[in-house]
C-alpha cells in the first residue's frame, strides 16, 4: 500500500514539477514581449529551419494522406452513389482534424524533437551558460525566434498541406472511382465553410504553441549528458502528443461555439 | 579588484566550498590549482553569476555583486569575461559568427563591421584563415584558441580562464600561456586561470591559490609554493600519488 502511495506521490511532484517549469518558461517569454526583443539572423534561421525544411516532408505526407482518404472512401462513395460528397468529405475531415492533427503530429516528431534535441546539447555542454556570461539572455535569444518560428510555420504548414491533401484526394478520386476535379471541387466548395478552415487553422497556431513550449521547456531543463538528451526528446514528443489530443478536445468545440455566437450577432 | 568572502557551496550532500576567501589584485595573474573535483571552477563561477554561494559574498571593485539579478549580472559579465573548459563554442555558427555575436549584440554594429572585428579577434589567435569554418571541424586546441578570441571581443578587465591549456600541444599551451601573460603586462587585464598545468603555473602566475577540501591551502607567490613544506602543497607539485592527499 506504502508502495502505491509512493508512486502516486512522486507521480504527482513530478507532474507539478513540469507544470511549474512550464508556467515559468511561459512566464519568461511573456515578459520579453512588451517590447519584443527578437534577433533578425536566428529568428530567420529558425524561420528556415523550422519551415522550409519542413515543408517537403508535409508535402508529401498530406499528398499520400489525401490519396488514402480517398483509397479508402471510393468503396463506400460507389456502394451509395454519393459521388457528390467526397469533395465536402475530404475537405470537411482533411482542415478540420487530419490536417492540424497530422501536420501537428509530423511537426512535433521532427521539429520539436529536434529543438528539444539541440537545446540539450547546448545546455550539458554549457553553450548556454557561455551565451549568458557573452551577456546575452537565452530566452530572448534562443527562445523567443524558435517560438515565434514553431506557431508561425506550424500555421503555415497547415494550410500548405491542407492544400496538398486535398489535391491528393482529388487526383485519387478521379482515378479510383472517376469522380471528375469540377465534381469534387464544386461539392468542396458548395458545402465546406470558411469556419472548417479557421478551426484547423486556429488550433495548428496552438499546437505550435503547445510543441514550442514543451520542446523549449525539456531542452533547457536537460541534465546528464547524451542521456539526458535522449530522455528529454522523448519526454518532448510524449508530452507534444498528449498536448496536441488534449488542445484538440478542447479547442474544436469552443472554436465552433465562439464561430456560432459571432454569426449571431454580426450575422 | 575582486574578493570572494567566506564562500560556501553545496550541491546535494556534498559540501564543496566551506568557506573560501580569496582576493584577487587588479592587473595581476591568480592561478587556483588544487585535484579534479575540488571546486575550483564551482568558485570562479560565483563571479559571473552562474552559480550562487549558500553563504558569503563575493565583491567586484568594492561592490557587493553577490546578491544580483540576472539582469544585473548582465554589466558585469560584460567586464568579467569567462573561457569556459570545454571552449563551449556555438556548433550552428561558423568560427567567424561565434566572434562576431558578442560585438553584433553589445556594440549595435553593422553585421559586416562586426565580422569585420571579429576577424581582427581571430588574428590575435591566429586562426583568421578558418573563419567561415565550423567548430566542429577542429580539435580541442584549436577550439579553446576561438573561445579566448570571442571571450576578448568586448575588451573585458577580468578574464577567467578554466583549465585553458588542458588537452593543448605544447607549443599551442605556450601561445595561451604567453596570451594570458601579454594580457596582463600590456592591458592591465586581470586573469583568474584554473589549471592543473604545473608549466604554465609556474611559469605565468603571479600568485597561485590552491584549494583542498573546500577551503584554500595556500595562497602566495610561485616562489612561496616551491618552498613551502606543507605535504600537501608538495605532493600536489611533485604529482606524487603517495601522501596525505586523498586521491
Amino acid at each position: 500500500m506504502n508502495g502505491v502511495l509512493h508512486r502516486v506521490g512522486s507521480s504527482i511532484l513530478s507532474l507539478s514539477r513540469e507544470v511549474g517549469g512550464l508556467a515559468v518558461l511561459l512566464g519568461q517569454i511573456t515578459v520579453r514581449l512588451f517590447p519584443p526583443h527578437l534577433d533578425g539572423k536566428e529568428t530567420w534561421r529558425s524561420f528556415y529551419k523550422v519551415g522550409v525544411k519542413s515543408t517537403p516532408i508535409v508535402v508529401t505526407t498530406a499528398l499520400l494522406t489525401g490519396a488514402i482518404m480517398a483509397v479508402q472512401s471510393s468503396a463506400f462513395i460507389e456502394e451509395w452513389g454519393a459521388y457528390g460528397l467526397l469533395g465536402w468529405g475530404a475537405g470537411f475531415s482533411i482542415m478540420r482534424e487530419v490536417g492540424p492533427i497530422l501536420i501537428g503530429l509530423m511537426f512535433s516528431g521532427r521539429v520539436g524533437a529536434n529543438n528539444t534535441a539541440e537545446l540539450g546539447t547546448m545546455k550539458v555542454t554549457e553553450q548556454i551558460d557561455a551565451l549568458r556570461t557573452l551577456a546575452i539572455d537565452p530566452i530572448s535569444y534562443l527562445i523567443m525566434p524558435r517560438f515565434v518560428a514553431m506557431i508561425v510555420m506550424l500555421v503555415l504548414l497547415t494550410v500548405i498541406g491542407d492544400l496538398f491533401a486535398l489535391v491528393g484526394a482529388m487526383i485519387f478520386a478521379d482515378l479510383m472511382i472517376d469522380v471528375s476535379p469540377q465534381v469534387f471541387w464544386h461539392s468542396l466548395l458548395e458545402m465546406t465553410y470558411l469556419i472548417d478552415f479557421l478551426v484547423g487553422v486556429i488550433k495548428a497556431g496552438f499546437f505550435g504553441f503547445a510543441i514550442a513550449l514543451v520542446s523549449c521547456h525539456y531542452g533547457l531543463k536537460v541534465t546528464g549528458g547524451a542521456v539526458g538528451v535522449g530522455r528529454a526528446v522523448n519526454n518532448c514528443v510524449v508530452a507534444s502528443a498528449i498536448g496536441i489530443f488534449f488542445l484538440d478536445y478542447l479547442l474544436t468545440p469552443l472554436i465552433d461555439s465562439a464561430w456560432a455566437a459571432l454569426f449571431i450577432r454580426y450575422g | 579588484m575582486i574578493v570572494f568572502d567566506d564562500i560556501h557551496k553545496r550541491f546535494g550532500p556534498k559540501l564543496v566550498l566551506e568557506g573560501v576567501s580569496l582576493t584577487v589584485a587588479k592587473g595581476r595573474i591568480l592561478f587556483i590549482i588544487g585535484q579534479s573535483g575540488v571546486g575550483k571552477s564551482v568558485l570562479v563561477k560565483h563571479l559571473v553569476g552562474l552559480l550562487r554561494p549558500d553563504s558569503g559574498r563575493v565583491f567586484l571593485d568594492g561592490v557587493d555583486i553577490t546578491d544580483y539579478s540576472e539582469k544585473q549580472f548582465y554589466p558585469v559579465r560584460k567586464r568579467c569575461a569567462m573561457v569556459f573548459q570545454n571552449s563551449t563554442l556555438f556548433d550552428s555558427m561558423t568560427l567567424l559568427d561565434n566572434v562576431a555575436l558578442p560585438i553584433r549584440k553589445h556594440k549595435r554594429l553593422r553585421d559586416k563591421v562586426a565580422r569585420r572585428e571579429a576577424l581582427g579577434k581571430l588574428a590575435l589567435v591566429g586562426m583568421e584563415n578558418e573563419a567561415l569554418r565550423y567548430p566542429a571541424d577542429f580539435g580541442d586546441g584549436m577550439r579553446k584558441k576561438v573561445a579566448i578570441a570571442r571571450a576578448l571581443t568586448l575588451d573585458p578587465e577580468y578574464v577567467i580562464f578554466d583549465e585553458p591549456t588542458t588537452g593543448l600541444d605544447p607549443i599551442s599551451a605556450n601561445i595561451v600561456d604567453r596570451m594570458i601573460r601579454d594580457l596582463s603586462d600590456r592591458l592591465g587585464v586581470t586573469s583568474i586561470v584554473v589549471s592543473h598545468d604545473l608549466k604554465s603555473i609556474f611559469s605565468v602566475a603571479d600568485r597561485i591559490a590552491m584549494l583542498y577540501k573546500g577551503q584554500i591551502r595556500l595562497d602566495g607567490t610561485p616562489e612561496a609554493f616551491r618552498r613551502s613544506e606543507d605535504p600537501v602543497v608538495q605532493q600536489f607539485i611533485s604529482g606524487s600519488p603517495e601522501g596525505p592527499m586523498e586521491v
